[in-house]
């Protein structure tokens, strides 16, 4: 009988601790956003990991009076609290402001040992609330002391996200279908249930924002929607009518692939100078921390954008399989590239002229923050210049301070943007549950 | 001259009723794993991908109070039940087989095809140490019978 082998115990003891390692180890980024953005950003090769890196703040959200921060020259109020996850904002003509107060509606069946985890996670970021389902009016007070009256507009909705008026009918795009609401100027509050425009794609909702954009005539409503998994992991059968831009025409409701192959087109808008269709973009997650970059890219008619075969043009992605080369083969490549991981979910093209020259004429974007990266990214509302039509310079931080220096702590979190009558820059925050103001100083 | 007492092949009833309950459910669980997995790098259905990830993650959960009982058995010797150099090996055959299934269980939690082919190796590697922990196990108890017949 021979006495247990020691050295054989500490090899063991040493490879399984190389092995924890190996899966909880988070390799560090080496690009930041504005390292990795323009039309030909560096892209290094794919990764994969034991378990998906993460690096996840914890929620604190916004107390005695701190808001987020803005720069020399812009100021920051808080123009509605006590929200419950406020996620896109809209201006109707008469200044008022429409708050959509929505989360995902949690219909993803748990499918693999991962989600049960991933669910833990989301909820200590504070980005698991609940939604309220509703659409919150804000009103200024006329009585010039600033204060914003708040009521609730729309209620009973199914996690609504898009929200667009032509005419004298408001446009609401819920997860599962673009109703339609009459309104009248200066209403607080519709009763009347929507009458269903069109249905939308449906099942799983693993991304379950719909955006929405009229058409300038008024005749279509863009759509964006997302894909139902981060890449085809859920089956590719799901992801029909997924990942694109559907164009819905108003007269029917009949419905169109308009754009495909875009992962989660979050923010719809149009490009004032152009007329151009634009979008930003979610792009796929665990291959690393400076990849896949998100985009804003403008939206070509007719035209795929790779998810899930491939990105940035002809990248594979052999995950997605069985592997579909021809549709590789005219994928093409996204405009502008913003960062990795940045979660864009919110673009506003500036319009106005409330605020100062350097932010006129380019395009805001909300992005919600990275859970998958060290240092984390986004977590902040960016502007990206604009020349000619085109983004002519990396995005620059706008409105910041949405996490704690040490990156540890998290207060709020930038989604739905929108420009109000004043030309004020209006900022929902999904995390703090408040709706930000920024004007000039 | 006391009458010799017949002596028990066991050390605690309790222990080897439960290491035989449990025991077996995980060596299952692997080898249906490795069928998944294999089935999936074939057909490239997610459904086989996602199966395996549930079958690996519940058959190291089903792992851990045999292997805690083997583990006192092995390494907490006993004058009375001298532990043989062939539990021995069956110990290590099964602890880098865990540990193989451990490695596994973290590459199923990757994204559709992005297991493949790593989810086939380990599954391998887990249902050949296990099952060579089988076969040795089997060899030890022929031993313990001659040493009784002794």
């Amino acid at each position: 009988m021979t006495k247990p082998n020691p050295p054989v115990l500490k090899r063991f003891a040493v490879a399984a601790a190389c092995a924890a390692m190996l899966g909880g180890c988070n390799p560090h980024a080496q690009y930041d956003a504005s390292h990795q953005a323009g039309s030909n950003p560096p892209l290094p090769s794919l990764r994969y990991f034991f378990s998906p890196p993460m690096q996840v703040p914890t929620y604190v959200g916004w107390h005695n009076g701190d808001t987020p921060k803005v720069p020399d020259g812009l100021k920051i109020e808080k123009i509605a609290s006590g929200l419950h996850h406020p996620r896109q904002v809209y201006v109707l003509p008469n200044g008022d402001i429409l708050v959509a107060e929505s989360n995902s509606p949690n219909e993803e069946p748990v499918t693999t040992p991962k989600q049960v985890i991933a669910g833990l996670i989301t909820h200590k970021a504070g980005k698991a609330a609940k939604g309220a389902n509703r659409i919150t009016l804000l009103r200024r007070r006329g009585d010039g002391s600033g204060e914003w009256d708040k009521t609730v507009f729309i209620d009973h909705l199914h996690s609504p996200f898009g929200m667009q008026l032509v005419g004298n009918t408001l446009y609401v795009a819920d997860t599962d279908a673009i109703l339609a609401f009459p309104y009248q100027t200066g209403e607080t509050r519709i009763t009347t249930r929507g009458v269903e425009l069109a249905d939308l794609p449906n099942t799983i909702n693993h991304h379950w924002t719909k955006s929405l954009l009229a058409s300038p005539d008024g005749k279509k409503l863009f759509v964006g929607v997302g894909s139902n998994s981060n890449v085809g992991e859920n089956g590719l059968d799901v992801e029909y009518r997924r990942a694109d831009v559907l164009e819905v025409d108003i007269a029917t409701g009949g419905s169109r692939i308009y754009a495909a192959g875009i992962r989660n087109p979050t923010g719809l808008q149009w490009e004032p100078k152009t007329g151009q269709l634009w979008a930003i973009a979610n792009e796929r997650d665990e291959v690393g921390p400076d990849l896949v970059p998100d985009y804003l890219t403008s939206v070509k008619e007719g035209a795929f954008y790779g998810w899930p075969y491939s990105y940035y043009g002809q990248h594979v992605d052999r995950r997605a399989q069985p592997q579909r080369p021809d549709l590789v083969a005219k994928a093409i490549p996204p405009d502008y590239a913003i960062g990795s991981h940045v979660a864009p979910l919110g673009l506003l093209f500036y319009t106005g002229n409330n605020l100062p020259a350097q932010y006129q004429g380019g395009a805001f974007i909300g992005e919600h923050g990275s859970w998958d990266r060290t240092p984390l990214s986004g977590y902040m509302v960016a502007y990206v210049p604009f020349q000619d039509g085109k983004p002519s310079g990396p995005p620059q931080p706008v409105v910041t301070g949405f996490v704690s220096a040490d990156q540890k702590h998290i207060y709020g979190a930038p989604v739905g943007l929108a420009q109000d009558r004043d030309g004020a820059l209006i900022v929902a925050d999904d995390v703090g549950n408040a709706v930000w103001r920024v004007t000039k100083e | 001259m006391t009458p010799a007492t017949p002596l028990p092949t066991y050390r605690s009833r309790f222990a080897t009723a439960i290491f035989d309950l449990l025991n077996p459910v995980p060596y299952g669980l692997f080898v249906g794993t490795l069928i998944f997995d294999v089935v999936y790098a074939i057909t490239r259905n997610v459904f086989w991908g996602k199966g395996a990830a549930w079958l690996v993650t519940t058959g190291l959960l089903f792992a851990i109070i045999p292997r805690l009982i083997n583990l006192c058995h092995v390494w907490i010797p006993s004058r009375r039940y001298p532990v043989t150099r062939l539990e021995r090996v069956e110990f290590w055959l099964n602890l880098f087989g865990i540990a193989a299934a451990i490695l596994n269980a973290f590459v199923h939690t990757r994204d559709a095809y992005a297991i493949v082919p790593l989810n086939v190796i380990l599954s391998i590697i887990t249902v050949a140490l296990l099952s060579i922990g089988q076969i040795v196990h089997a060899l030890d108890k022929f031993r313990i019978r001659e040493v009784i017949r002794d």
